[in-house]
């Protein structure tokens, strides 16, 4: 582990001029930004700002009306979430979406389903190729237990897990994935301080370590300051600024458009 | 020890309680009552025969269970793909394939049945109420019931690939006379018991099984780590095709090959909410209870009440269950009003 100088990239990700639109809601209008490998990006801005929809274009759930999306240099089509999967995007989700049936162990295995090799038929007899495959991946998933210290938890249906470690479950079923490009939909909404803390320890511990490269929305302040290197920011579709969290948060019209202005 | 595993313990104590003590009743019943016959040899015949005939049941429960776990749908046509397979199969048979070479084409057949149905009715309605997607069920049966019979004609069919049928006796040791059993029923209790156990272990320990309970759980999440739905949706759909299939030859040389066929599906219902709309396990238990269940009161209570109980047994039986126990014996939640 190197707590250094840490070396941010070349752009890993660059979306331009998007616009996304619901009938006649503009959710996203003319958004151009870039991801740079190995930084932490954050993304602000007040409710409805379009904060969601940006991510959610990112790993296809939602298709643009207008504008491009770069993705290691090679501009995407129609994009697909399993594809973007595929590609090396991971994402946890707002509103936890874990499978609730399944124990953690098994909730952070689905993530390993893209590395997985053996076919339908190798698994139906399941001794063989598909057994060793499974063994292997499991001491993957083990390591990434270890690393985010739900050891405890292993066997337990994540329903009934704390709202707290759920997250943690869902940011552990993202790392499995080895992810080049981590999307983190506010990790730390509804957390206490202390389970904050703890998560912000591990998305530092992620970059740092894995080199993933990550992008957050995240709503406390404090936390967005601490630990981004980069902050765009997002106001009803459009985007208001882009820049160090200092440079940010000395912008007027992102003061502004949180404390509102008078006229 | 875990508590399934002791409410599992537990029950297999208490069953054999459970049904000594219905036997005793019955006993009692039949001293004071000469319209009632009892003997206990006759009464575990009877509910052999019925432990047996509900195996029957189970297959065809089974092929919803799948379904429904994986897409939270009620798959009405179910049935008709029982029918559908039963009769491609026949019609590859009189064709004059051997049995085992029908039954492979007939599985490719249900494969293909199942991409079709994902391309063209899952797709276009994803994300749509369950609701709708069950309409589109419905749409289905009837589709299939007139596509099968337009193929290979609306005759009653023979369906015979030399399952031993004869009767014989077991237990003459201990009870006097010995059981009579159908050694057919105790053929389709064994495939049935055998394909329970690999679908089972399936679903359990590995890749595929384990996508297709996230898939059942949450669909956004299960196609952010790469779960490609479709394929999902395919593989379940040609399983459940191939359950109905073997379901289907089951019940094709037991009743023969006919439209009736689409109807058990509606014996199916009574079994998965007894146990439980996700759980296989729970298709199995509650195909045994229904089965045993309806075949133990029409022999015993029936000549009390003027008989034909059979008829409606497993339904009131459900809606007991629908009072008390809504989520039935196994399943995890409450089910779904459809």
């Amino acid at each position: 582990m190197s707590y250094g100088e840490k070396h941010i990239g070349e752009t890993l990700l660059k979306v331009d001029n998007i616009t996304l639109a619901f009938g006649g809601v503009k959710a996203l209008s003319d958004i151009s930004f870039e991801i740079r490998k190995h930084e932490i990006l954050a993304i602000i801005g007040p409710n409805g700002a379009g904060k969601t929809s940006m991510l959610n274009v990112i790993n296809g759930f939602y298709h643009p009306q207008q504008g491009r999306i770069e993705f290691r240099g090679v501009e995407r089509r129609a994009m697909r979430p399993h594809l973007a999967a595929r590609q090396g995007i991971a994402r946890t989700f707002q509103n936890v979406a874990l499978f609730k049936g399944m124990s953690t162990l098994d909730n952070i295995m689905t993530g390993r389903t893209l590395k997985m090799k053996s076919n339908i038929f190798q698994q139906a007899i399941y001794w063989g190729a598909n057994q060793r495959e499974e063994i292997a991946h499991r001491e993957v998933v083990e390591k990434i237990i270890d690393f985010l210290e739900i050891e405890a938890i292993r066997k337990t249906p994540v329903g009934r897990l704390p709202y707290g470690l759920q997250k943690r479950v869902e940011l552990a079923r993202a790392l499995a994935m080895e992810p080049d490009l981590l999307l983190l939909d506010e990790p730390m909404a509804g957390m206490n301080v202390e389970e904050k803390e703890d998560m912000c320890r591990f998305v530092l511990d992620v970059n740092d370590e894995f080199g993933t490269t990550i992008a957050l929305i995240e709503h406390d302040m404090g936390v967005v300051m601490d630990i981004s290197d980069r902050v765009v920011v997002l106001d009803y579709g459009r985007k208001l600024a882009d820049g160090t969290p200092a440079v940010v948060r000395a912008n007027q019209d992102v003061i502004d458009a949180y404390l509102g202005v008078s006229h | 020890m875990n508590p399934t595993t002791l409410r599992f313990g537990i029950w297999m104590l208490a069953t054999p309680l459970l049904i000594a003590t219905i036997g005793l009743g019955f006993q009692g019943l039949a001293a004071v009552n000469s319209a009632m016959f009892f003997t206990w040899g006759y009464f575990v015949e009877v509910l052999i025969a019925g432990l047996l005939q509900g195996v029957l049941y189970s297959l065809v429960a089974l092929g919803f269970v799948l379904i429904f776990k994986a897409s939270g749908v009620f798959n009405f046509a179910q049935g008709s793909m029982v029918l559908f397979a039963a009769l491609t199969l026949v019609g590859f048979i009189e064709m004059g394939l051997h049995w085992t070479l029908a039954f492979v084409v007939t599985a490719g057949v249900m494969v293909l049945l199942a991409m079709v149905i994902e391309k063209v009715v899952l797709r276009p309605l994803v994300n749509q109420p369950h609701i709708i997607l069950f309409m589109a069920t419905i749409g289905i049966f009837y589709f299939l019931d007139g596509f099968g019979q337009t193929l290979w004609g609306s005759d009653v069919k023979l369906l015979d690939i030399g399952i031993p049928k004869d009767p014989r006796f077991i237990l003459e040791g201990i009870f006097e006379g010995g059981i009579l059993v159908n050694s057919f029923d105790l053929v389709a209790a064994l495939v049935g018991a055998a394909l329970v156990a690999v679908l089972a272990l399936f679903f359990q320990y590995t890749r595929v099984g384990r996508a297709l309970r996230a898939v059942a759980d949450d669909h956004q999440a299960a196609l952010s780590v790469g779960i490609p739905l479709k394929t999902i949706w395919v593989i379940v759909w040609s399983v459940a095709g191939i359950v109905a299939l073997v379901a289907g030859i089951m019940w094709g040389s037991k009743a023969g090959v006919q439209f009736s066929l689409a109807l058990i599906a509606f014996k199916a219902l009574p079994v998965l909410i007894l146990g439980g709309f996700t759980s296989i396990p729970g298709a199995i238990v509650g195909g045994l209870i229904i089965g045993a269940g309806e075949q133990v009161a029409e022999v015993f209570v029936g000549p009390l009440v003027g008989g034909a109980i059979q008829d409606w047994f497993a339904y009131m039986l459900a809606l007991v269950f629908l009072l008390f126990r809504p989520q039935g014996l196994f399943g995890e939640r409450i089910i779904e009003r459809i």
